[in-house]
């Protein structure tokens, strides 16, 4: 449900950028997606369509690029990806750990003419 | 066709609306604490605890966030408090604008602001709304696995508060399988064990968050 609010949060900020800098139909949105967030891409897709026509973003298509979980050990001094959120160094099983990456979901670059 | 690189935040707005919530709450003077957890948690019980437990030290605001009503608000003022409801009408946790624009236009100031974000252990965990810290609640009969299987909101949380341990006899919840897996999504996390209903454990978590205040008193002084 909260993906309704972010995929508008999406539409605005991609608005705002393609006036900025003079660019009328929007072709492509490239997203970054961390796998640590509690977004969906399916359902930001969906109201993506739904909050579309009429728009700059009309014929824009959303390129998604998933951003892995990577974690600093701060005993071993490892860096690792791990699949899930399960914030345990895979060396030495120290919990004591930074996120490196995992939690972004920012706009890398609009393309359009 | 040209490629214009953007490299924003999705959430920039509800950031900044955030940053400027902090702003304000600073010259409130306030801690602001984020109390997420599952509808029936005890959300509204915690924080009527906390309240009775800081409020002869403290200038407490709390701020309910509920999808309709006011009867959690109702419950808050009897403790003569003040309380502030928003009501999200259909949205599934509060952002910074909704907190903006619900903030007193008093200058009153407080030691302590409580906000009782919406039922829901996902969404509320991705907006900030210019807290200090996410406090996360767990009851027993929701079960001991719920940090596995919400990870984002018990790894952001500084505290978590197991409640409902009155009910532990009929419930399967393994309290130390919490704290364990908990610890392996959070290992700088705050656990307390209590009760809101017999009250048992809330003295320690109620003296936690009077130190956070005085902690941050303290940093603002210097």
């Amino acid at each position: 449900m909260h993906e309704l609010s972010v995929t508008e949060s999406l539409v605005d900020l991609c608005r705002r950028e393609a006036e900025k800098n003079s660019i009328r139909k929007v072709k492509r949105v490239n997203i970054a997606l961390g796998r640590f967030t509690g977004f969906s891409r399916d359902s930001i897709r969906f109201y993506f369509e739904i909050l579309r026509p009429n728009s700059c973003l009309e014929e824009a298509k959303l390129k998604f690029r998933e951003i892995p979980i990577i974690i600093d050990c701060k005993k071993c001094r490892e860096q690792s990806e791990i699949g899930e959120p399960i914030l345990i160094c895979p060396r030495c099983g120290n919990a004591d750990i930074e996120l490196r990456s995992g939690r972004e979901f920012y706009v890398e670059s609009i393309e359009g003419e | 066709m040209k490629k214009i690189d953007v490299l924003k935040p999705v959430l920039v707005s509800n950031k900044e609306r955030a940053l400027q919530n902090r702003k304000l709450f600073d010259r409130m003077n306030s801690l602001v604490i984020n109390v997420i957890a599952s509808p029936g948690a005890g959300k509204t019980s915690v924080i009527c605890r906390i309240v009775e437990h800081l409020r002869p030290r403290c200038r407490i605001l709390v701020i309910e966030g509920d999808i309709r009503g006011q009867i959690d608000s109702q419950r808050l003022k009897k403790l003569k408090v003040d309380v502030i409801q928003i009501n999200t009408e259909t949205a599934c946790h509060l952002d910074a604008y909704m907190i903006a624009q619900a903030l007193p236009r008093t200058k009153k100031k407080y030691d302590l602001v409580l906000v009782e974000n919406v039922g829901n252990l996902v969404c509320p965990a991705e907006f900030e709304i210019g807290e200090d810290y996410k406090l996360a609640i767990l009851s027993t009969p929701e079960g001991d696995d719920k940090p596995y299987k919400y990870p984002l909101l018990f790894h952001l949380a500084r505290v978590v508060i197991i409640n409902k341990v009155d009910l532990l006899s009929y419930t399967d919840f393994d309290v130390d399988r919490a704290i364990v897996q908990l610890r392996k999504q959070n290992s700088r996390v705050r656990v307390f064990v209590v009760s809101a209903k017999t009250g048992e454990g809330m003295k320690a978590a109620g003296d936690f968050i009077s130190n956070d205040i005085n902690a941050r008193k303290k940093k603002v002084r210097n």
